[in-house]
């Protein structure tokens, strides 16, 4: 008698359990809770049709000098991201991806190669403030700053659209990134593949030989 | 699922001969309680967290997934780590951040903070982590006990396996 009850308590237990805690390991795919995860098969480049003209910013590069960014990249392979250095999610992973890409290239391409990071939050992002901030990411990266409004327009071209950043009234500072990276190419000077920020540094691995070419990855 | 729990339970029987009964019925009991904090309300755990090495000592961001097991939802309302003067829960909407007082956790689902959307951002560092290194953070829940995560600092390019392409 007493085993029975046992037993039948012992079942108890372990039906209670199961009523209790759906399962012990979260089910990674259970339908209608798990989060979508889309897992695009096409590539990480979108090649396209109708290239972009450089943008024709004159700004200031982290030392605090001048730099004519059609003038100092011509037929140079460029990558250019706007993004802003207080971001600590996207941005740094953008430019983190690129810099160690980039340090599997040939010496020679490496030093053929311009990144390019132009700072949607100039009034916060010196050229001082950007220097520093890439240094701990490669010295070698262009840093721009300047007029924000100039830089927002320079953006548009690129079909990147960037807000001015707005200061909340308890003293955050909101400002925006773009999502996009814009391939240039050194044989015409044009934007001609995008990057979007889901790319990783594999991606940007196995697609900068091309680029470096101004080839489609 | 419950292999552990059972084998608890079995471990509590053989262990004492006479009072068999009891011991039973109190891992009836007890079991539930242990193993999710009561049949009723949120029940939740921790899973893939981890913080990039950031770029310098001022900020850094984190990622994780909160799962829900239980049968109501959660609220998460406050986090905080030995790393930072401030944490906040960041949502990313049309490339702009903005802090939120507090995200859901929808029962017996999950909320995932991830590169690229809702994320946690750390203010103030005390120092700058690197790879290799482990940040305590504790997340705190409207309705449910605090949870605290070790989160493991990877490198500046790391992507979680689930969200390669």
């Amino acid at each position: 008698m007493r085993n029975k009850i046992c037993t039948a308590a012992a079942l108890l237990a372990a039906a209670f359990t199961l009523s209790a805690c759906t399962s012990g390991e979260p089910a990674p795919d259970k339908p209608g809770t798990a989060v979508t995860e889309v897992t695009p098969d096409d590539k990480a480049a979108t090649v396209l049709d109708t290239p972009f003209e450089k943008p024709d910013l004159v700004l200031t590069d982290t030392h605090g000098k001048e730099f004519d960014l059609r003038e100092q990249t011509q037929g140079r392979p460029t990558l250019i991201y706007f993004g802003y250095t207080n971001c600590p999610d996207v941005c740094p992973l953008t430019m983190n991806n690129l810099a160690v890409a980039k340090k599997q290239l040939p010496e020679e391409q490496q030093d053929d190669l311009r990144i390019v990071f132009v700072t949607t939050d100039p009034e916060r992002d010196t050229a001082g403030e950007l220097g520093a901030w890439l240094k701990g990411i490669d010295t070698d990266i262009i840093g721009l700053t300047g007029d924000f409004a100039t830089i927002q327009a320079g953006a548009r071209t690129l079909g990147i659209t960037i807000e001015e950043p707005v200061k909340e009234k308890d003293g955050t500072v909101v400002s925006t990134h773009g999502t996009q990276v814009v391939a240039f190419s050194p044989k015409t000077d044009q934007g001609y593949v995008l990057y979007g920020e889901d790319t990783t540094v594999d991606d940007y691995t196995a697609d900068l030989p091309a680029l470096i070419k101004g080839e489609k990855p | 699922m419950s292999g552990p729990d059972r084998g608890r339970a079995r471990t509590a029987r053989a262990r004492r001969g006479r009072g068999r009964l009891t011991s039973a019925v109190v891992a009836v009991l007890a079991l539930p309680l242990a193993a999710c904090g009561g049949p009723d309300g949120p029940e939740l755990s921790v899973r893939d967290a981890y913080m990039p090495q950031p770029v310098s000592d001022s900020l850094a961001a984190g990622f994780l997934t909160v799962v829900n097991e239980g049968d109501r939802p959660a609220e998460l309302t406050g986090v905080s780590s030995d790393l930072a003067a401030s944490v906040t829960v960041h949502e990313t909407v049309d490339g702009a951040m903005r802090p939120t007082d507090s995200v859901d956790v929808p029962a017996d689902g999950r909320l995932t903070l991830e590169s690229g959307a809702t994320h946690l951002m750390f203010e103030g560092l005390t120092r700058r982590p690197m790879e290799g290194e482990t940040v305590t953070v504790e997340l705190r829940f409207e309705d449910a006990d605090p949870v605290t995560v070790e989160m493991p600092v990877e490198s500046a390019t790391y992507t979680p396996s689930h969200q390669r392409h």
